[in-house]
C-alpha cells in the first residue's frame, strides 16, 4: 500500500479492502481517506493486532511506502525561561497523556500561548498554529518568534494578510488555512487551533480534516457553544483534556488602574457638518419607524439602506458623522497635552481607524501598528516597545481576543467601538504600572455632543456595574 | 473576479440566477464610461484617491454593488506600486529611533521644544540623502492607500514606465496566464466581464459542477487540469444522452469535483468551479449546471441548482487552445486535404478518461461507412512528456489506437509492447496513406453508415 497527500486527501493505492477509514473513489480506482486518519490507518497498516510491528511480517499490510509525510522532526528548546504555572504544567501532562490530542481550556489571560509554546518544544514536529484574526496571528508570531527564533533557520513563517511564508512553524489565519490547507495539509506534525469554538463551521472544519497531523491542540476559554457544535470538535482535535475554571485564576493577572475622562468640543466647522449629516440620518430613521435599541431594528435599517437611495444616503451620512466625532481635530491637541506631561512614561495610543493612527504616527513620530501593518514589522516594533527602544506605540483596533501586548503604564484611547467586551480586555492586558508608587493611568479623549458621548457610557456600565454615569 | 460580497444573485424555490445586466442599457453603459474615465485619470496617483473617488459615485446609488463591483474588474486589470526614494519601512525605522530620543514631539511646542519635529525629519532626510518632503510622504508610502496606479491595461503611468514593464503580471484571482491579452478596456468589455463575473460569483459555494459539451475538448479539459478539479467523463450524444463508447460519441459530460468531494459536499471546490467557468463559452455548444450550497443566513443549508448554456451569452476572455499542438499535426492535416481518401481526419474528438488524467488523442480517422480509428501523433518533446504520453496510450489500451513515432524520439517498438504492429515510424513528415493503411486494418465499427 502507498500513502500519498493528494490536494487534501490521503489516496492510498494498491490498498485491500479491509482498509480503515477509506472510501472507494471510482474517479481514480483507488482507496481514498481524508487525510485527519493518518495517524490511524498508518496505526492500522503497522500493527495488526496491537504488538505487531512493521518489520514483522504478520503485519495487516505487506509493505507500507509512506509518501503522505512531509514533515519534520526537531529539537526546540524555548528560550523563553519562564517556569510553567503548575495548571500550564497539569495541561500539558494531559495532553501527552492523550496521545497529543484534545481541547484545553484555560481562561483569557492565563497564557494559552505559553501552554502552546511548550507543546510544540514537547511535540518537537513542525508545527501549524492556526487563529482566528490577522491580529491573533501577528500576535502569534511575535511570541513564536520570541520563543524560537534563533533556532529556526527562516524564522517563524506566516501564512495570511499578505505573507505566504511557510516553515518548520507557520501561523496562519482560519481564512487562509482554509483556502491553502490542501496544499499544505502534509507538511505540519502538530496542528495548534487557538479559540477553537470558531472552528465548527462547514468551511473552517477542513483545516484539521485535510491535514495529516497526528498530534493536535485545541485551546480556548469558551469551549462551548450554544449551538452545541462543539462536539464535533472530539472528531477533528480530540476530546477536552484539561479545563481551568475562571474564578481559579481571577485577580491573580488583572491591574490596577486609574480611568480619566476628557471631553473635547468639535471645531465649528467640524460641528456644522456633523449636526448636518447627523441630522439626515436621524430624520431618515425617525421618518421610517425602525426600532433601533432594538437589535433586529438595526438590522432593519441596514436592510433598507440596500435597496432605498435615501437609506443609502443615511447610512454614509451616519459613518461620516461617527468618523468626524471619532478624528475631532482638538483630539489632537488633548493628546498633545498629554504627550507632554508623559514623555517619560511608556504610553500606548489607541484609535478606532487606520488613517488616524497613521496621523499620529506621522504628526508625532510615534511608531504605529495597524491591520496593514506587516507581520514581520509588527514583530519588531512589539520587540523594541517591550526594551524600551521605543517608548511610545500607536495603535487602531488591533488588541483584540487574547492579545497580550507588553505592558505600558498610560494608554490614551482616541476612540473606540462600543463592544464592551472588547473593551474590557483592552484594558485588562496593556496597563501595569512601571512602580509601586504610581498606578497605571487610562485616558478616554471623546468628542462632546456626538453619539460617542453616548457609547462611551455604555461601554464603562460594561466595564464595571457600580461606574458613577 | 468579484469578491463574495459584491455578488449579485436571486434564489426562487431550489434555483439560484445571477442579476445578470442588460450590457445595452444606458445607465450601465454611462457607468462603465464614467468609470474607465476615472482610471484613467488616475494614472500615477494614490490607490486611496482612486477609491474615494470611486466611492463618491456610490453615495446615493442602491446600485452601488454594481458600481464597486465593475470597479473591482478595473482594478483586476491594474498594477499599483510603492514609489518612494528609500524602502519606507527603512525611512520610519530611522525616525521612531531618532524620535525617541527627542521626545516630547507635540504640536504646540512650549519653548524649547518648537523644532523637535522638523528635526528629527530633516536629521533623518539627511542621513538619507533625501529632501524632507520625500522622507515625509516616503515614511508610509508602502500604505496599500498610498501605492500608485502605475498600470491601467496597457496604459502605464509615464514616471513608472520603467518599473511596470520589468514586473509581472500575476492575477492572484487565478486568471491564467494566457488569458491575459487583455483588450483594450472599453464598456462592452467591461460590462461583458460582469455579467461572466457574477455568474462566477455564485460558483463559490458550488459543490459540483455537472457540464456537457459539443466541441473544443482539448480546450475544455486543459482548463479542467488547469485549475486542480476532478472530473468522471461519459461520452453523450447530440442530445446529452450518455452512450456507451467515445466512437460514438457526439460530446462529453464532464462530472467536477475536488478530492475531498467523495467524503462530503465541500465547496472548496467552488472557486477552482468559477475560474473554470470562463473555459465553457469557448464552446460553440455547451450546458452547465452546478449544486450550490446556501446557508440562507440561518443554521439549515440547502442545496440551489444553478444553471446556464450557451444562450446565457456569456463570452470569454480565456484562450482557446490552438488548432494544433506542432507542425507535424498541421502539415499531415494539409496533406489530408489534398489526398484522395474517404477517410475523414478529424481532430480531437475523443475524450479518454484515464481516472486523475484525461487523453485527448490528436485525431478521429473515420470512414463513411462507420468505421473508426483514434490516431495519436508521438512527435519531439522532453523525455518526461514522451514518458508521459507512453504510459496514457498504454493504460487508455484501445483497440483502435494506431500511434505515429518520431524516429528521432529514444524509444523502440519495446515502448509499444503489444501494440508496436499499430506504430506508424516516420522520420520528418507523416504520409497520409501509409495511415489510412493503418487505419484499414485497425478500424472498427463504431456506428452505422448513413
Amino acid at each position: 500500500m502507498r500513502l500519498s497527500f493528494d490536494d487534501g486527501t490521503l489516496l492510498l493505492e494498491d490498498a485491500p479492502e479491509a482498509v480503515p477509514y477509506a472510501e472507494w473513489d471510482d474517479r481514480v480506482g483507488e482507496h481514498r481517506a481524508q487525510a485527519q486518519h493518518y495517524r490511524p490507518i498508518r496505526k492500522w497498516a503497522t500493527e495488526s493486532d496491537g504488538q505487531v510491528t512493521l518489520e514483522e511480517s504478520t503485519a495487516t499490510v505487506d509493505e507500507i511506502e509512506d509518501d503522505a509525510r512531509a514533515y519534520s522532526d526537531f529539537y526546540l528548546t524555548p528560550s523563553v525561561a519562564i517556569e510553567p504555572r503548575e495548571y500550564q504544567q497539569d495541561a500539558l501532562s494531559a495532553w501527552q497523556d492523550n496521545g497529543r490530542q484534545g481541547s484545553v481550556i484555560l481562561p483569557t489571560g492565563s497564557g494559552k500561548t505559553f501552554l502552546a509554546v511548550q507543546a510544540i518544544a514537547d511535540a518537537g514536529v513542525s508545527t501549524l498554529v492556526v487563529v482566528p484574526t490577522i491580529d491573533l496571528m501577528n500576535q502569534w508570531h511575535a511570541t513564536l518568534t520570541n520563543a524560537f527564533g534563533d533556532q529556526l533557520p527562516d524564522g517563524v513563517g506566516v501564512l495570511g494578510g499578505g505573507s505566504h511564508n511557510i516553515a518548520d512553524i507557520t501561523v496562519t489565519t482560519y481564512d487562509s488555512a482554509y483556502r491553502y490547507i490542501n496544499e499544505y495539509g502534509d507538511q505540519f506534525g502538530l496542528l495548534v487551533v487557538d479559540e477553537v469554538h470558531h472552528l465548527p463551521a462547514p468551511t473552517y472544519q477542513q483545516i484539521p480534516e485535510m491535514t495529516i497531523a497526528p498530534y493536535r491542540l485545541g485551546l480556548t476559554a469558551t469551549y462551548e457553544r450554544a449551538d452545541g457544535a462543539h462536539e464535533e470538535l472530539e472528531d477533528l482535535l480530540g476530546t477536552v483534556v484539561y479545563r481551568e475554571a475562571v474564578d481559579e485564576l481571577a485577580g491573580e493577572y488583572l491591574s490596577e488602574y486609574e480611568t480619566i475622562h476628557l471631553q473635547v468640543e468639535l471645531t465649528d466647522e467640524e460641528r456644522t457638518t456633523y449636526d448636518e449629516e447627523y441630522q439626515i440620518y436621524r430624520d431618515y430613521v425617525d421618518s421610517h419607524d425602525f426600532e433601533l435599541w432594538k437589535e433586529n431594528g438595526y438590522q432593519e435599517f441596514l436592510k433598507r439602506t440596500s435597496y432605498d437611495p435615501q437609506g443609502r444616503r443615511a447610512l454614509i451620512a451616519k459613518q461620516r458623522a461617527e468618523n468626524i466625532a471619532r478624528t475631532a481635530e482638538k483630539k489632537l491637541d488633548t493628546l498633545d497635552n498629554l504627550l507632554k506631561r508623559h514623555y517619560n512614561d511608556r504610553t500606548i495610543i489607541f484609535t478606532a481607524n487606520n488613517e488616524f493612527a497613521y496621523e499620529i504616527s506621522q504628526e508625532f513620530v510615534v511608531p504605529c501598528i495597524t491591520h496593514q501593518t506587516e507581520t514581520d514589522e509588527r514583530t519588531e516594533i512589539l520587540e523594541r516597545f517591550r526594551t524600551g527602544e521605543y517608548s511610545m506605540l500607536a495603535t487602531s483596533q488591533v488588541l483584540d481576543e487574547g492579545i497580550d501586548v507588553p505592558s505600558a503604564n498610560v494608554g490614551i484611547i482616541l476612540s473606540g467601538s462600543a463592544s464592551k467586551r472588547q473593551y474590557a480586555q483592552r484594558l485588562g492586558r496593556i496597563l501595569r504600572p512601571t512602580d509601586d508608587r504610581q498606578p497605571a493611568r487610562l485616558y478616554e479623549i471623546i468628542a462632546e455632543d456626538t453619539v460617542e458621548t453616548y457609547v462611551s457610557e455604555q461601554r464603562r456600565q460594561g466595564v464595571a456595574a457600580n461606574a458613577d454615569s | 473576479m468579484l469578491t463574495a460580497n459584491l455578488a449579485r444573485s436571486r434564489t426562487h424555490e431550489d434555483t439560484i440566477t445571477p442579476l445578470f445586466i442588460d450590457a445595452s442599457e444606458q445607465q450601465y453603459r454611462e457607468t462603465a464610461e464614467e468609470l474607465i474615465q476615472i482610471f484613467e485619470a488616475h494614472l500615477g496617483e494614490p490607490k486611496g484617491d482612486l477609491e474615494d473617488t470611486i466611492d463618491q459615485l456610490t453615495i446615493a446609488d442602491t446600485d452601488y454593488k454594481v458600481v464597486q463591483g465593475l470597479a473591482k474588474l478595473l482594478k483586476d486589470e491594474c498594477e499599483f506600486e510603492t514609489v518612494a526614494p528609500v524602502e519606507p519601512h527603512e525611512i520610519r525605522q530611522r525616525l521612531f529611533e531618532k524620535a525617541n530620543e527627542s521626545y516630547p514631539i507635540v504640536r504646540q511646542p512650549t519653548l524649547g521644544e518648537d523644532t523637535q519635529k522638523l528635526e528629527v525629519y530633516s536629521s533623518v532626510a539627511d542621513a538619507l540623502g533625501i529632501t524632507l518632503e520625500e522622507c515625509h510622504q516616503g515614511m508610509y508610502a508602502d500604505l496599500e492607500e498610498h501605492k500608485r496606479l502605475v498600470r491601467f491595461g496597457h496604459r502605464v503611468s509615464d514616471e513608472c514606465q520603467d518599473a511596470a514593464e520589468s514586473s509581472t503580471t500575476t492575477q492572484l484571482t487565478g486568471d491564467s496566464e494566457e488569458s491575459y491579452a487583455a483588450d483594450t478596456i472599453t464598456p462592452d468589455w467591461l460590462l461583458t466581464r460582469y455579467n461572466l463575473a457574477l455568474a462566477q460569483a455564485v460558483l463559490y459555494d458550488a459543490t459540483e459542477m455537472r457540464v456537457r459539451v459539443w466541441d473544443s475538448f482539448a480546450t475544455v479539459f486543459s482548463y479542467v487540469k488547469l485549475f486542480g478539479l476532478m472530473h468522471r467523463i461519459y461520452p453523450i450524444d447530440s442530445n446529452g444522452n450518455r452512450v456507451g463508447s467515445t466512437d460514438a460519441a457526439d460530446g462529453y459530460e464532464a462530472i467536477l469535483d475536488g478530492a475531498a468531494s467523495l467524503f462530503s459536499k465541500s465547496r472548496k471546490y467552488g472557486i477552482r468551479m468559477a475560474n473554470f467557468l470562463p473555459a465553457l463559452p469557448l464552446c460553440d455548444r455547451w450546458e452547465m449546471e452546478a449544486d450550490i450550497l446556501d446557508d440562507g443566513g440561518g443554521s439549515t443549508t440547502q442545496t440551489l441548482s444553478f444553471a446556464l448554456d450557451d444562450t446565457d451569452d456569456l463570452s470569454s476572455h480565456y484562450a482557446a487552445q490552438s488548432d494544433f499542438d506542432s507542425d507535424v499535426e498541421r502539415t499531415l492535416a494539409q496533406k489530408w486535404e489534398r489526398a484522395n481518401t474517404d477517410w475523414e481526419l478529424i481532430r480531437e474528438d475523443d475524450v479518454l478518461d484515464l481516472g486523475a488524467e484525461v487523453m485527448l488523442p490528436d485525431f478521429a480517422i473515420e470512414h463513411s461507412d462507420g468505421r473508426r480509428v483514434i490516431f495519436e501523433i508521438v512527435g519531439f518533446w522532453t523525455p518526461e512528456y514522451l514518458a508521459e504520453k507512453l504510459a496514457k496510450i498504454r493504460e487508455a489500451n484501445r483497440d483502435n489506437l494506431i500511434v505515429a513515432v518520431s524516429e528521432r524520439l529514444d524509444c523502440s517498438s519495446a515502448d509499444f509492447d503489444g501494440m508496436d504492429d499499430r506504430v506508424l515510424w516516420f522520420k520528418s513528415g507523416i504520409h497520409v496513406y501509409d495511415v489510412v493503411e493503418l487505419a484499414e486494418e485497425y478500424a472498427i465499427e463504431a456506428f452505422s453508415a448513413e
